[in-house]
């Protein structure tokens, strides 16, 4: 199997995943030249995550890498999103096989895209 | 993980117990080269003899028409620039749906001078004969179309493609690799002029295939060497392999009625399982006219690759209609040709059935398949696929 014990149980039982009604934030990434694609959701409690939501399209690695992330991601503050590494993405489901890692981008970019979103809108508990 | 299911047969099949158990003297025993003239190549000569006549007599033709080579990919590259470099140049025809051992050869012989017309097909993947006929210009030196395509396998209406070819005196070589051994091929109807086959298809081994030039086409060597297979295609002969072919062709003679039969109603199970459990699915490839064991199942919004990591998590082997290499989607450009939407072909998922298949393992892979299905698209974002 190329892939890790770890993302394939990601794969197998995404968490997070699906919608969230009146999000603090909001950020999509699309891979270029690819059709994969990922959306968070993020909600914001005293500047910080309080809980994610995602949808993706994409490959296995895509929705495993998503699911991981969201649980990583919950907890930390908006501002340090700002700068989230695919490498960590990638770190969540134990490495990627080098056909794949765009996956860890995808998700990575729409993350920081949500953080983003999240400290323009400055909104309810946003600091 | 308990029960596996291999529904991968159109990549590859396993030897058969009988074909394996023939081979096996050919690597110590009857270990020789079968151009030595003492004993030892003598009796690996008579297994390359006996292998020859026993393809021949499937096929209906004579024993030296059977030229042997090291896959299908070889017969192609043979087959089609054995005509094209034997005329030294003119127009080629194929089509958009070929195997790329015959798309990237035509390319070539485009770079070497060559012009190629690549025909397209209809929604269920079929060349009309027609098309064929309308492309032929006085030039035209050869036609390359394949018998049956891997990934839909539709069928592909072959007599009315050589009576095109025969009626203005074109060479036709045609990529029989998906369809030898398991439905009938007549080459005389047909007027084929050269028919690739390969080994492990049919529950051969690897490393092994065919090409059939009829007597008197005219086809350049593309293997320059010794004066092995009649000096068509030299190197010594792979002999384990070419006897294992010889016995799975004869098994196929044998088996190959019943169980296109058998496998029919499977795969057709399977389509019919799938579709009264999964909303938004599509069967790609002609409804009837296709290769028994053959069903490529669209799933709408889901991505190919994804269904395939599910299932190959319940011990299933498929294949991806779709491929995602290095962070760029490739949707089957045999689905595309066949003017599927990207929604769909993206999620195209070929199943292909074969001899150990039962009916207990599709029963299993439409249980499997729903819940998969179901929860990629949960995940998905809307309008996104």
């Amino acid at each position: 199997m190329r892939y890790s014990a770890a993302l394939l149980e990601h794969f197998l039982n995404p968490r997070n995943a699906g919608l969230m009604r009146e999000p603090d934030g909001v950020g999509a990434d699309e891979y270029d030249g690819c059709g994969d694609l990922a959306r968070f959701f993020l909600r914001v409690r005293e500047g910080r995550v309080s809980e994610v939501r995602f949808q993706t399209y994409g490959c296995g690695p895509t929705i495993a890498a998503a699911s991981a992330a969201s649980e990583r991601v919950t907890g930390r503050t908006v501002a340090s999103l700002l700068d989230l590494k695919p490498q960590e993405v990638e770190d969540a489901v134990d490495g990627l096989p080098d056909d794949r890692k765009h996956a860890a981008d995808v998700v990575a970019g729409a993350l920081r895209a949500a953080a983003l979103d999240a400290l323009r809108r400055g909104g309810q508990g946003v600091a | 993980m308990s029960r596996r299911v291999y529904l991968d047969h159109n990549a590859s099949t396993p030897v058969h117990p009988e074909v394996l158990a023939e081979m096996l003297p050919y690597f110590a025993e009857s270990f020789g080269n079968p151009s030595s003239v003492h004993a030892f190549g003598r009796d690996a000569r008579a297994g390359v003899d006996l292998a020859r006549e026993r393809v021949a007599r499937f096929l209906k033709v004579a024993p030296e028409e059977i030229v042997f080579t090291s896959g299908g990919t070889e017969s192609d590259n043979f087959g089609v620039k054995g005509l094209a470099l034997a005329r030294g140049r003119g127009h080629l025809i194929t089509s958009k749906i070929e195997h790329h051992a015959v798309l990237r050869t035509c390319e070539w012989l485009e770079s070497q001078g060559f012009a190629v017309t690549y025909l397209g097909v209809d929604e269920y993947g079929m060349v009309d004969p027609d098309d064929v006929r309308r492309a032929i210009r006085p030039d035209t030196i050869g036609i390359s179309i394949m018998h049956a395509n891997s990934e839909v396998g539709t069928i592909q209406p072959l007599i009315a493609i050589g009576a095109a070819a025969h009626e203005r005196g074109v060479p036709l070589h045609v990529d029989a690799v998906q369809t030898f051994g398991k439905i009938d091929i007549d080459v005389a109807a047909a007027h084929v002029d050269a028919l690739s086959f390969s080994g492990h298809k049919i529950y051969g081994p690897k490393g092994v295939a065919g090409l059939w030039i009829r007597r008197g086409t005219k086809l350049v060597s593309v293997q320059h060497g010794g004066e092995h297979e009649r000096r068509r295609r030299a190197g010594t002969e792979n002999v384990p392999g070419i006897v294992g072919l010889g016995k799975a062709v004869e098994i196929r003679a044998r088996d190959m009625a019943g169980e296109a039969q058998r496998v029919t109603a499977l795969r057709d199970q399977l389509w019919e399982g799938v579709r009264a459990r999964v909303p938004d699915v599509r069967l790609n490839g002609h409804p009837t006219e296709r290769l028994p064991g053959t069903v490529s199942i669209s799933y709408r919004g889901v991505e190919s690759e994804s269904v395939v990591l599910g299932l190959d998590l319940k011990g299933i082997g498929v294949s991806a209609g779709s491929a995602c290499t290095s962070g760029s989607v490739e949707p089957s450009y045999v689905l595309r040709a066949m003017g599927l939407p990207l929604e769909w072909a993206m999620g195209a998922v070929r199943h292909s059935l074969g001899r150990s298949t039962s009916a207990e393992d599709i029963a299993y892979v439409v249980e499997s398949v729903e819940p998969i299905v179901r929860k990629l698209r949960a995940a998905v974002p809307v309008g996104a696929a």
